[in-house]
């Protein structure tokens, strides 16, 4: 990896909300700084309240950077655990040579998986596959994701 | 091809109905810098596209937009769930009650419905990712003026989240532009569109 692309800065004061830039850069074309390799990283459920897992690019509005107050059950866990894997494998597009991010990655969908297969097992199923396995059929079962609770209608 | 999961990205849960805040949050759903134009947006572009890293964020990015349209209908769907006709009668909620009662439809805060007049696929890389780039800043800003708007704070932990996803997405974008770029002609990136020209003509004189 270069300093251009995802490696460190040559700087060695380089803050982590800090990108790479070409030394030298064709015109006419927009840039971006490069997110460095190997970024600070939130635990899954700060990432999940903040919108990141990266510190480095937490730039809320008119808010305080401390995310948002999450409730704290077996779906709200998942959701964290299934963030972060989707955010490393955006962030891995990217840095396919981050190589301490790809085995965050790996750990992420490994406890992502064990953690489905676990509330799908105690709340029913989240994908069609998953309704197969089971005594009846309970995809049709309440709550739907966007309901805010049962029979919410008067 | 695409599979359902039935869970949202983000809890959405909120306490008390307001279709007054319904009313401009909408418009995030089906206006032109919304999530489904977003969606729509991603995932036409990523065909053109000739290089994998760019393939792989727009597949990526369109898929968690798909995502996000949920959470902002679900936002809706919450703030309109029963509504008595009263509390209809005198807010800005009424004339989209007029044609759609509680559905969810996709349409901008102005009323105007959703048109893919409000998005791009142009089969030129470094056009469709400089789009990509302004519209996750569209999209950043509109979020910015509904928590200018709303002081729900069970409304604003969903946008503030949603919002902070299209900075992570502009600097996707970037970084995708940049691997892009430099696989395309180092001396003139215009030479040629690497997405058409599949042998590259020679200079004309």
């Amino acid at each position: 990896m270069n300093n251009e692309n995802g490696g460190s800065c040559p700087l060695p004061s380089c803050p982590d909300n800090y990108g790479t830039m070409p030394a030298c850069a064709g015109l006419a074309v927009p840039y971006v700084p490069f997110q460095q390799d190997n970024p600070k990283k939130y635990a899954q459920s700060e990432a999940l309240s903040n919108g990141t897992l990266f510190p480095g690019l937490n730039l809320p509005f008119h808010l305080k950077t401390e995310g948002s107050a999450l409730p704290s059950n077996p779906l709200v866990e998942l959701q964290a655990l299934e963030f972060v894997v989707l955010e490393l494998g955006i962030y891995l597009d990217t840095h396919p040579d981050d190589a301490e991010a790809f085995t965050l990655f790996k750990q992420y969908a490994a406890m992502e998986k064990a953690a489905k297969a676990a509330y799908e097992s105690k709340f029913g199923p989240l994908t069609k596959s998953a309704a197969a396995s089971g005594d009846g059929y309970r995809w049709l079962q309440e709550p739907w994701p966007w309901n805010f609770q049962q029979n919410e209608v008067k | 091809m695409f599979i359902y999961e039935k869970k949202l990205q983000f809890p959405v849960k909120i306490a008390t109905p307001n279709p007054k805040l319904a009313a401009f949050i909408i418009s995030q759903y089906g206006g032109p810098d919304g999530e489904l134009g977003a969606s729509m947006r991603y995932l036409s572009q990523r065909y053109a596209m000739p290089y994998a890293e760019a393939k792989g964020v727009l597949t990526d990015i369109g898929t968690e937009e798909l995502g996000h349209m949920e959470m902002v209908a679900a936002v809706v769907h919450q703030l309109t769930r029963n509504l008595s006709v009263d509390e209809i009668k005198n807010s800005p909620f009424a004339p989209y009650f007029v044609d759609h009662t509680t559905g969810v439809y996709p349409t901008a805060a102005s009323g105007f419905p959703w048109t893919a007049a409000s998005i791009q696929s142009t089969g030129d890389v470094i056009a469709d990712l400089t789009e990509d780039l302004a519209a996750e800043q569209k999209a950043r800003l509109t979020y910015d003026n509904i928590l200018r708007l709303s002081d729900d704070p069970d409304v604003n932990n969903v946008i503030r989240f949603l919002r902070e996803r299209e900075v992570v997405h502009f600097q996707r974008f970037g970084e995708c532009l940049r691997l892009c770029k430099e696989k395309m002609d180092a001396k003139n990136v215009y030479f040629t569109n690497p997405a058409f020209d599949k042998n590259p003509p020679a200079e004309k004189g």
